[in-house]
């Protein structure tokens, strides 16, 4: 039921590792769509103002210009997807990249049609044909997804090692199920980014736990993590 | 075993990984070992309840790993060339029918509407504006051919234009070929008919008439080649959706793209060819014997490459 209601996808390893994927949705991938538009203006423009000054003759430069522009239109996605992990300037910033369906790096059979594709998504106008089959797909695909076997999904960020709470280890008065042991362990490696109010909240309704309240309890909880730990 | 004597046996390996999932390829030699190794700690750590954070520390790292030892492509240094030699013509030659139909979508509009302006040159009116039919004919009378892109710099100037121009209809034609085939039909449909006005309206007046055709001659050979592809491509992209045979749509789509690709990178190539030779060299000043000439010999190397390269050699087929 669990599985039913999450809307993550997931892919088993061959090593029997669950990988879990959170497809990206359409607003999200505007705004990684809007980041790169913007950049490439930007960059386009930036160029243009330097080949302008460095190149004097009008005719070369616009020789120049057009080829960059052809690379720069049709390439620029596709080198960003195969060099830097899946993802363009955009995707980078907001946190999505690409990869294949079965979860690895894409590579450029895929990279290039999900990118020649995106003119049908364009279709007819302002990625319209892009929308109505991100919202009728399940992973939020687009055109060029499905034909090239690729998903946008979020990246997670390397997770950090925490260390373990700094305190003398206590004894739990009476056993915790796991889950509940995992909980405690949880709610510690959290402290950093929890206010000391809630914290104490936290500790006094562990008071069945602990017998006290407020600081003492908050204490007791403490040692009894670092308990489970050492 | 509590957290922290796991941590402490096992932290050396996950931090030695780490290491050298930040490196590039060298001394990746030892990682299937240490892969499997910190599977096995990812497991035991799940198991034994060990807190959320190192199990999501060691998840992280194991996909790292995931990504680095399977999302390796086999190197393939002369796949270009194969599919250059073998896979564009074969598969090419495997669409025929579909080739046939997008010739007859180009070639049929052309010459209906050129004999059509041949017959009574008002009839050009129906299908071009005035202001485009003296557009063409300035461009290529006699007087402007030679003036008009002022040397080499007009050349490249020219170069980069047709690049950006030409193969982005290329490609815009294989993609928008997927609703149904019907926007890449229309694409080479409404080239076709472009090429038959201005072909029988400039071959009118004995003064542009071989003007236009020797500047035309040679690259022709590879932009119309480069144009038909894409629409082939395309069409077959669209076939696969109306038209999936056994597989699913979804399935037929990327079976169709896959097989495709090759064609599409072989459109690309020959219009980034046509470019050339329409920059540098149909402009140029040779008489128009020779490129007769050459176009002669271009489009022989076409017909002979689709028609007879890449067979029987007993290759299988890229993927």
């Amino acid at each position: 039921m669990n599985f039913l209601l999450d809307g993550r996808l997931s892919l088993t390893t061959p090593e029997g590792v669950r990988l879990q994927l959170v497809p990206a949705g359409p607003v999200v991938r505007a705004y990684a769509w809007a980041i790169d538009f913007v950049a490439w203006g930007m960059g386009a423009s930036f160029l243009i103002s330097i080949l302008g000054a460095v190149i004097p003759s009008p005719k070369l430069f616009s020789a120049v210009t057009a080829i960059l522009f052809f690379f720069a239109y049709w390439a620029y996605p596709v080198l960003c997807e195969v060099y830097a992990g899946g993802r363009t300037l955009g995707k980078h910033i907001i946190g999505l990249q690409v990869l294949r369906a079965d979860g690895l790096p894409v590579r450029w059979r895929e990279s290039v049609l999900r990118n020649l594709l995106l003119v049908a998504d364009f279709l007819p106008l302002l990625y319209a044909s892009g929308l109505l089959a991100m919202l009728s797909d399940r992973h939020f695909r687009r055109l060029g997804d499905i034909v090239a076997g690729t998903q946008v999904v979020y990246r997670d960020k390397p997770p950090k090692r925490v260390d373990v709470p700094d305190a003398a280890p206590l004894p739990l008065p009476f056993p915790l199920t796991p889950e509940q042991q995992r909980a405690l362990a949880d709610l510690f490696a959290r402290e950093s980014r929890l206010p000391h109010a809630r914290m104490l909240e936290l500790a006094d309704i562990a008071e069945p736990l602990t017998g006290r309240d407020g600081d003492a309890s908050l204490e007791r909880l403490r040692g009894m993590a670092a308990g489970l730990v050492r | 075993m509590k957290q922290a004597q796991f941590e402490a046996a096992y932290g050396p390996l996950w931090s030695e990984i780490d290491t050298l999932l930040d490196k590039r390829a060298e001394g990746r030699e030892a990682l299937p070992e240490q892969y499997r190794r910190l599977c096995q700690c990812l497991a035991l750590a799940s198991q034994r309840g060990y807190s959320p954070q190192l199990v999501s520390y060691l998840h992280g790292l194991v996909a790292r790993c995931h990504h680095a030892l399977y999302g390796v492509a086999a190197e393939r240094p002369t796949v270009l060339l194969q599919w250059l030699r073998l896979d564009l013509p074969r598969r090419v030659r495997a669409e025929w029918k579909l080739l046939l139909l997008v010739l007859l979508c180009l070639l049929g509009p052309a010459i209906a509407i050129g004999l059509l302006v041949w017959h009574d040159s008002h009839n050009a009116f129906m299908f071009a504006s005035p202001e485009e039919l003296t557009r063409m004919h300035q461009m290529y009378s006699p007087s402007s051919l030679k003036t008009g892109r002022g040397g080499s710099e007009g050349d490249l100037q020219m170069f980069g234009h047709y690049i950006w121009n030409n193969v982005s209809i290329g490609f815009r034609t294989f993609a928008s070929g997927i609703f149904g085939g019907v926007p890449a039909l229309l694409s080479v449909l409404f080239n076709g008919m472009k090429m038959g006005v201005v072909a029988a309206w400039l071959s009118l007046d004995p003064a542009t008439r071989s003007n236009f055709w020797s500047f035309v001659v040679t690259h022709s050979s590879f932009e119309l080649t480069g144009l038909v592809l894409s629409g082939v491509a395309g069409l077959r992209l669209g076939m696969a959706l109306v038209k999936p045979g056994r597989l699913s749509r979804r399935r037929a789509l990327q079976e169709a793209s896959i097989e495709m690709y090759p064609v599409v990178a072989g459109a690309a190539l020959l219009t980034v060819l046509a470019a050339f030779f329409e920059a540098f060299w149909s402009a140029s000043g040779f008489p128009p014997a020779v490129k007769y000439s050459v176009g002669a010999v271009c489009w022989a190397l076409v017909f002979l490459f689709f028609g007879f390269a890449g067979r029987g050699k007993g290759v299988h087929a890229t993927r």
